[in-house]
């Protein structure tokens, strides 16, 4: 009894151990791999406008939709102490901080990583990805690089765009319904806020490009099973890059607000 | 020297030993044609051959060079060399027809666009598919999309081609076009090949040597004409096609005698 539950733990310590292992592997052979000839500009560029282009319209809107009902929010919750001049100066720090990088990688993990894991995961069971190899081409020089380099560039210039929306939120809510002056709106949203701030959201922005890209990869190229592994590829890559992504928000704010 | 040297190759799957101590030898120029049943470890067989897969024991060599001790640089050298046509053709289905046959030239030949697109209609018109460089995989055929797979193979003059089941899944009339194909490569590329196929009737006609597998072991490896007077019962019943003989693990229940045969 005692040692069927050792067992067990052992086993699911040695898998654990074995799919970090291999995950750590592919990640460390795709990073490797970005110094490596040929360079493919055009997939490159192709990946810039689906990771990219494409995602503008999901993370304007939720950026707009999470930094509004944020402003609510902060309005409701001042007025008990009749701070309401507050709420802006709250709503910047958070919009920059938290919400803006959070937002937009969760969002593109559930948009673009999902993507990459459904298209190499049906390009692995129907065989592209083993033509690829047959074809003398590195799937991780092919696949993984410019999907990586694309989400690590792409994450914190969408992180931008939704700070500037989580800005036009916020003005809408405490501006427009409760009517705070938009002249001190507009100082007080960015009073609480340093250049620091700005290069914590990219610093946070950038890793979470970086887990979104390996991780809907990853789960990608190890896709097996027929159509069963391939369903199941994107989901798995969701719930894993979101997770990784809230881990390491509060390990980077702990250690980039030091 | 074998171009193709396969030296008591295993490979097991877990508890399933789908290749045991094989071995066969391909001279250059020669075309082999590999039978057996399914789940006898044909396309393992290939997947060796092409380092896709890494042996249990022994080793597969392409021109002496043992493809298991490759790094990955030379293993790709040793690709460009190989053609591999799969069983359903695997072409990148994001791509044009045309972009699948370029694909090689563009990543391996410094080749300017106006001769990749010459040497792409030169592929394409050997296997009859000229004219069809725009298409998408997904509006092509089954038989068509398999002679795409070959344009996308012969493209970098490979000295070898493997066919992993060319025929599977089509027509009779389309089963010989793919044979023709397949001979018309041969002749005209004068390449060394392995040809996996259940057909028999294009086995003959392509192979110079035909070889059996059975249960992971090779059981027969010889000239067309002396497979089929091979007293093997194996290779009888395969040749005749009989559910009835030592073949099967599990053979079905007797054959069934119409009520008319009764009257």
């Amino acid at each position: 009894m005692v040692l069927t539950v050792f067992d067990k733990v052992g086993a699911s310590v040695l898998m654990a151990t074995d799919t970090f292992g291999d995950f750590a592997v592919l990640a460390g052979r795709a990073f490797a791999a970005i110094f490596k000839r040929p360079f493919d500009g055009k997939n490159l560029l192709n990946q810039f406008q689906s990771v990219g282009v494409n995602s503008i319209p999901v993370v304007v809107l939720t950026s707009l939709a999470v930094s509004m009902v944020f402003a609510v929010q902060l309005a409701f919750g001042f007025r008990q102490f009749q701070a309401e001049g507050l709420a802006s100066q709250v709503e910047g720090l958070a919009v920059m901080r938290e919400l803006a990088p959070v937002i937009t990688g969760l969002m593109l993990s559930g948009r673009i990583g999902s993507a990459m894991a459904a298209e190499l995961g049906t390009m692995q069971v129907t065989e592209q990805i083993d033509a690829l190899e047959c074809l003398a081409t590195d799937p991780i020089h092919y696949l993984f690089v410019p999907r990586l380099l694309a989400s690590m560039l792409v994450v914190p210039l969408l992180t931008v765009v939704s700070v500037y929306i989580g800005f036009w939120g916020g003005y809408l809510i405490l501006v427009g319904v409760e009517g705070q002056s938009a002249y001190v709106y507009g100082n007080e949203f960015y009073k609480l806020l340093a250049f620091k701030d700005l290069r914590i959201a990219i610093y946070k922005a950038l890793v979470f490009g970086t887990i979104i890209a390996l991780v809907g990869c990853w789960k990608g190229y190890r896709t097996q099973g027929g159509a069963e592994g391939v369903g199941n590829a994107p989901t798995s890559s969701v719930v894993t890059s979101s997770l990784w992504i809230l881990i390491s928000d509060f390990f980077l704010t702990k250690l980039l607000l030091v | 020297m074998a171009v193709i040297d396969v030296v008591n190759l295993s490979k097991a799957f877990g508890s399933n030993v789908v290749l045991a101590n094989v071995n066969l030898q391909v001279e250059d120029g020669e075309s082999l044609v590999v039978l057996g049943g399914s789940g006898t470890g044909k396309t393992v067989l290939l997947r060796n051959i092409m380092g896709l897969l890494t042996p249990d024991s022994g080793h597969v060599a392409i021109e002496g060079k043992i493809i298991a001790q490759l790094g990955r640089d030379e293993l790709f050298q040793v690709r460009q060399s190989i053609g591999m046509c799969f069983q359903m053709a695997a072409l990148f289905d994001s791509m044009t027809v045309f972009e699948n046959v370029a694909f090689g030239l563009r990543r391996h030949q410094k080749m300017t666009e106006a001769q990749i697109q010459a040497r792409v209609e030169e592929c394409l018109s050997l296997v009859g598919m000229k004219g069809t460089d725009k298409l998408k995989p997904s509006e092509l055929s089954g038989g068509m999309k398999r002679r795409v797979g070959f344009a996308r193979a012969i493209a970098l003059k490979p000295k070898i081609l493997l066919f992993d089941e060319p025929t599977t899944g089509l027509d009779p009339v389309m089963t010989d076009v793919i044979g023709r194909v397949i001979l018309d490569l041969k002749d005209e590329l004068g390449v060394t090949t392995i040809t996996i196929t259940h057909d028999l009737k294009s086995a003959f006609e392509i192979a110079d040597r035909i070889a059996l597998l059975f249960r992971g072991e090779c059981i027969a490896c010889e000239k067309p004409a002396d497979f089929k007077v091979n007293p093997h019962p194996v290779v009888q019943q395969f040749l005749r096609g009989d559910a009835d003989g030592p073949f099967l693990l599990d053979p079905p229940p007797p054959k069934r005698i119409p009520k008319e045969a009764h009257a």
